[in-house]
């Protein structure tokens, strides 16, 4: 009977003993399997640049000049893929009237970008910000040790944990030949007396490094947007307040008669039913759409996400009556 | 017709896909050829950009 107790008694030591070595069974979690599309990132050996792209930075850039700032630095954040050794840039974020901006100084209204960014993000939930470009009024055509004090750490934070960096300049070689652009170096583009300058960072580098520059035809993304930047500087807080409290909100870009505006979608709970909101400037108008009717709503008020509250509530109201 | 379970590797890449479409409406990409699962689209979360947007140094 000892000898019987004894080998129970085994046997659950032994069971225990396997129960506890047996590896735990997780189920898995978004943060512990890797994706499987997940990109290997390695250090950026090129930057491919779109026409449309090209594009926005010599013609913004020469507009900026020729205007009342004209002195004062300004820039772009950059959209676009991150790929193994490269960066593709398919959008750029402009620094906005309302940047920081002095003769050796540039911060950008990073609210008006923000907001942006999630309005070009409707069409490839794969953007993310590839880099920087920002212009010298001089002839520095390097990233200064003041833009390295800040990129050297900021970096750290974009995929990759490297970014790119453009400087524009405007003493390109000849003011005069201006039908085309030409690319005097591998990182250097030239469009009459304009010129941009490509660099990389990445974390922990003593210094940037020039990085080639490739065009490809294609799109920026965030161009239809430029336009109603003043739209998007003077209302970006209240409607990324919405867009964060509110699910399935919708934007678009437009323009009728009433000039440029950001049309703003936000779906009800009936199907095919939405509240859209017109916001310019200086002016928003809201609309409520029925069965594909849209119905003019006199909401006072200029503040986007107070209005649409108003009239939620009012809907709601209705609702219960 | 071939039927065959998935592997490990394939099973738990596709409970991903699902958890991400599922929680941040993640596309799930499908083979065109054989409608077979593709994996999941290589999305940057929003916050992400949002947070290195709202921290670009001053430029100088």
């Amino acid at each position: 009977m000892w000898q019987a107790l004894k080998r129970t008694a085994d046997r659950l030591l032994d069971s225990v003993n396997r129960s506890l070595q047996r590896p735990q069974r997780r189920f898995p979690t978004a943060a512990r399997v890797p994706s499987a599309s997940r990109v290997p990132y390695g250090p950026l050996r090129r930057v491919l640049v779109t026409d449309g792209v090209a594009h926005t930075l010599f013609e913004e850039y020469a507009s900026h000049r020729s205007a009342a700032r004209g002195e004062e630095e300004t820039g772009w954040v950059l959209l676009g893929l991150r790929d193994t050794e490269e960066a593709v840039v398919l959008a750029t974020l402009p620094a906005g009237a309302e940047a920081d901006s002095g003769v050796a100084h540039v911060r950008f209204n990073s609210e008006a970008q923000a907001l942006a960014y999630r309005v070009v993000r409707q069409r490839d939930r794969r953007l993310t910000i590839v880099g920087v470009v920002h212009t010298h009024p001089g002839s520095l055509r390097h990233p200064s040790d003041g833009d390295y004090n800040g990129d050297s750490g900021w970096v750290a934070g974009l995929r990759g944990g490297e970014g790119v960096f453009g400087i524009g300049t405007a003493d390109g070689p000849d003011a005069s030949a201006s039908l085309f652009a030409q690319q005097p170096r591998p990182n250097v583009q030239c469009l009459g007396d304009l010129r941009f300058s490509w660099y990389a960072l990445g974390g922990g580098e003593s210094d940037y490094r020039p990085l080639q520059l490739e065009l490809t035809i294609g799109p920026d993304l965030a161009r239809p947007l430029h336009p109603l930047w003043p739209t998007l500087e003077a209302h970006a807080k209240r409607i990324d307040r919405l867009y964060r409290q509110l699910t399935g909100v919708r934007f678009e870009a437009m323009c009728d008669e009433g000039g440029p505006g950001l049309m703003l979608t936000l779906p009800l709970a009936d199907g095919g039913e939405a509240v859209c909101v017109l916001v310019r400037q200086k002016e928003v108008r809201y609309r409520v759409v029925r069965g594909g009717e849209p119905l003019a709503v006199d909401v006072n008020d200029d503040y986007v996400d107070r209005g649409v509250y108003q009239l939620l509530a009012e809907l709601a109201g209705r609702e219960d009556g | 017709m071939d039927f065959r379970p998935l592997n490990d590797l394939e099973r738990r890449q596709l409970i991903n896909a699902l958890r991400g479409n599922a929680e941040s409406d993640r596309a799930i990409l499908m083979n065109r050829r054989d409608t077979g699962f593709a994996g999941a689209a290589d999305e940057v979360p929003e916050e992400e950009v949002i947070n290195a947007i709202r921290s670009v140094p001053c430029h100088y």
